[in-house]
């Protein structure tokens, strides 16, 4: 039988291979076994590979041997011991087993996700359109239809119930939840739980949801409604497929990027799919769009993808370019830093270019910034842990690409195609907002990609790699640096791939497009026009007003819009308070068209000022806009000061609510002791306890944050008259 | 962020807070003034990092040495105007 679709789920079954899913065109879903033997390999001294032969052939499973050459990424072709199991179910055990009865042996590919495997073998991805020959429920062929890269797949007709409770059941217990799904919207009690179960299980037979969107279903909803259907012997297919249970995995915290991080645990599906809002990564920046797309160019199964984060994302990428490469992925990664000298280690070992931007008020600012810079430095100059560069000098590379930029090329190209896309797309237009959900998803993983680069546990990575990318960037910044200088321009700031000029002139068209191409051409990387300012400031320190600060500053560009970075109205943790009115004065400032015009429009900016000051201080301001929102940045117990966070996590903890690091907490500054009320707190607050004083403080501190820097700079003479700048010989790039 | 060196604002501080005994036996007057030289270094971290320099406070120097001298020179710049407007 021929049926066509979209892949919908995969994962290994406990007969010999993989399930697959599809959304047939004929608008069934439909259920297939595909036989899918899996291997891994070992490589070590010969007897050593013999011993283990001979381990296996009498394995009770049957396991297929072979001796044959393989290429590890370091070393080159290798001999390797090749043990394929028809089950991959049982690969899992099996390598357990032998990797612990063999532990001196190196082992490559034993730990692949079983979808890669199958896309690095099929070209199949979540949501593929496919075509697959049947005989029975056993797959026959299989043949994709698109690929990952297309910019407009044909949309999958995912059939949605939307699962919501009344309250957050971290806080409160709720009491009934609403559902969702096609034109029907309800709320159903949570008691008697029978009857909202036989609604739930009604919905799921007739309705047959491939999508249980849900609020708080990881950490709440779907245990519960396990556990409900245990107790009152009510079967609730969850599941699609009826052999398995609800998968769930523990709650967990791990520290990234300077932040303590906390997953609640998780709970997943067969053959349907279940995703929360709330535990899913970076949910509020791209949504489901954006996590389809993850899955699509990672091949990674939606469930997982949606709630792993964008570093597996590109792991998994670069583990189907290897498998489809021949590349072997080494299990455990052992590849030492190569030794340095002191002075190769302190050359070698920064980060990206951060200037100390010159502080104050500037007009007909220039914004340029090099379009995905670190990525496109790893393609453009073949940057891969196992290409060998010779000497310091960073030319584009003669050889193979090597595995990264064979990865990310299609990636970076497929993102620069939506954001030129979205360039010319008029702002009504539909398709807009998919086009930014998906960059945006591509950007995470674009990014997270260098970092991968030079963490030690990743498979492809080598911290010399990820030495020469952020090199490269810091030349690349001193060359448009240089380049703008010769051109005239004065360099405001730098900030890693993006900078800030002026002149004096106002900045003409023409004059720009000359810039940009004359950076483009001394670099060798795509530079792009972030906008021109109107009006741009660059802020002091708070602590010292002669010390500037990297990446702090607010301006309006020529079409008014404005752009904001590291002040309050940008922070996660400040009262909206505090951003309504910094925005609000932002909005007023935006009107003057230069600098001289804002005279005309203080008078309204002091008048909306005193309107905030005077509802803050007579009590008149919703309670919401004096949240203030805190992580966690370790356990509670660990807490010898506790901050307002930790003590209004400890009211909380008291009521017998799990607060774990990592996990943020909404509270309200109050008068005296503890000086906080958590707001999740089952009591009201008084308004009377709130702490006015304390806000009026951080209001005024908002307030002068804009308002101080809003006198233009003086301009400095230029102390030396520049002589024109002759042009330089362009010298092959060096790393240093 | 997996970086085995300082910052060049940490270098900075850990510098600064080497002369605590030196800047404590100052006048309060000195103590500002020697403040403020601490704050021209900070006008050029970014060029200190990129120069990568054994002796980073030599940097420092430096960077302390050019924000004086272009101060030197603007008023020596406005002294000569001024002159130059006297009848």
């Amino acid at each position: 039988m021929n049926t066509s679709g979209w892949l919908f789920d995969i994962y290994p079954n406990r007969l010999n291979g993989l399930t697959l899913w599809l959304i047939g065109d004929d608008g069934q879903r439909h259920c297939f076994q595909h036989k899918f033997p899996v291997s891994f390999y070992a490589a070590g001294p010969t007897h050593r590979l013999r011993a283990l032969w001979k381990y296996l052939s009498e394995y009770p499973q049957p396991v297929k041997l072979s001796r044959t050459e393989r290429r590890d990424i370091y070393t080159g072709l290798i001999p390797v011991l090749a043990c394929e199991i028809p089950n991959p179910a049982a690969l899992h055990a099996l390598f357990q087993q032998v990797s612990q009865a063999f532990p001196d042996l190196t082992y490559y590919d034993a730990d692949i996700h079983p979808a890669l495997r199958y896309a690095a073998a099929t070209n199949l991805f979540p949501l593929a359109r496919c075509q697959v020959e049947t005989l029975g429920s056993q797959v026959q062929t299989i043949q994709t239809l698109d690929t990952r890269w297309e910019l407009n797949p044909q949309p999958a007709p995912l059939r949605t119930l939307t699962l919501e409770p009344d309250q957050d059941p971290a806080c409160r217990t709720p009491t009934s939840i609403r559902f969702q799904y096609e034109r029907c919207a309800y709320t159903l009690t949570l008691q008697p739980a029978r009857a909202l179960l036989i609604n739930l299980r009604s919905i799921l037979d007739r309705f047959d949801p491939d999508l249980l969107l849900t609020s708080h279903g990881d950490s709440w909803l779907i245990p519960w409604l396990a556990e409900k259907s245990r107790e009152l012997n009510l079967p609730l297919p969850l599941n699609r497929d009826p052999a398995y249970e609800v998968i769930t995995h523990k709650e967990h915290t791990y520290f990234s990027y300077g932040h303590i991080v906390y997953r609640s645990q998780q709970s997943q599906f067969f053959g349907r799919w279940h995703l929360d809002k709330h535990n899913a990564m970076l949910w509020s920046d791209y949504g489901l769009e954006g996590a389809l797309e993850m899955a699509r160019v990672t091949c990674l199964p939606v469930q997982e993808v949606a709630r792993l984060s964008p570093g597996t994302g590109i792991s998994a990428m670069q583990f189907v370019t290897a498998l489809q490469t021949g590349v072997l992925i080494p299990w455990r990664k052992a590849e030492p830093e190569k030794p340095k000298t002191a002075l190769e280690l302190i050359r070698a070992d920064m980060g990206g270019m951060v200037y100390q931007p010159t502080i104050g008020l500037h007009e007909n600012v220039i914004g340029i910034d090099f379009v995905s810079m670190y990525p496109g430095i790893m393609v453009h100059f073949n940057i891969s842990p196992e290409v060998p560069r010779s000497g310091a000098a960073l030319e584009p590379s003669t050889l193979q690409p090597g595995l990264v930029p064979q990865t990310l090329a299609p990636l970076l190209q497929k993102r620069i195609a939506y954001k030129s896309a979205l360039f010319d797309m008029p702002r009504w237009h539909t398709l807009r907002e998919k086009y930014k959900a998906r960059s945006s998803a591509e950007k995470w993983l674009l990014v997270t990609c260098f970092g991968y680069l030079g963490y030690k546990n990743a498979r492809f990575g080598r911290i010399e790699s990820h030495e020469a990318v952020t090199a490269y960037g810091r030349e690349a910044l001193l060359r448009a640096k240089e380049a703008a200088e010769e051109l005239g321009y004065e360099i405001l700031h730098m900030y890693v791939d993006g900078l800030w000029l002026k002149k004096a002139a106002k900045p003409q068209p023409e004059a720009v497009r000359r810039l940009l191409e004359k950076v483009a051409d001394r670099t060798g990387l795509p530079i792009a026009l972030d906008g021109i300012y109107r009006w741009v400031a660059f802020l002091p320190s708070q602590l010292n007003q002669r010390v500037p600060v990297p990446n702090r500053y607010f301006g309006v560009f020529q079409d008014g819009s404005i752009k904001v970075r590291g002040i309050e109205c940008r922070r996660r943790d400040t009262a909206p308070l505090l951003s309504k009115t910094q925005t609000g004065i932002l909005q007023i400032l935006a009107k003057a068209p230069d600098a001289a015009a804002f005279g005309t429009l203080l008078p309204e900016v002091q008048r909306f000022i005193s309107t905030q000051q005077r509802a803050l201080r007579e009590g008149r301001l919703p309670l919401e806009d004096l949240i203030l929102r805190q992580r966690l940045s370790r356990e509670l117990d660990a807490y010898r000061t506790p901050s307002p966070a930790a003590r209004a996590a400890q009211q909380l903890a008291a009521l017998g609510k799990s607060m774990r690091a990592g996990q943020s907490v909404r509270f309200i500054l109050t008068r005296g002791q503890p000086g906080v009320h958590a707001w999740d707190l089952p009591t009201q607050i008084d308004p009377k306890t709130i702490d006015i004083q304390r806000y009026q403080t951080l209001l005024q501190r908002a307030i002068d944050t804009l308002l101080n820097t809003l006198a233009p700079t003086a301009p400095q003479p230029n102390i030396f008259d520049l002589p024109p700048c002759p042009e330089p010989h362009q010298q092959p790039l060096k790393i240093y | 962020m997996g970086r085995t060196l300082p910052t060049a604002t940490d270098l900075l501080l850990q510098e600064q807070e080497s002369f605590a005994r030196f800047r404590r036996a100052l006048r309060r007057s000195d103590q500002l003034a020697l403040d403020d030289l601490f704050v021209s270094a900070r006008q050029h971290l970014a060029a200190t990092q990129y120069a990568a320099h054994a002796l980073p406070f030599e940097v420092m120097l430096l960077s302390m040495l050019l924000e004086e001298h272009k101060l030197v020179i603007r008023l020596q710049r406005q002294l000569e105007e001024m002159t130059r407007r006297l009848p």
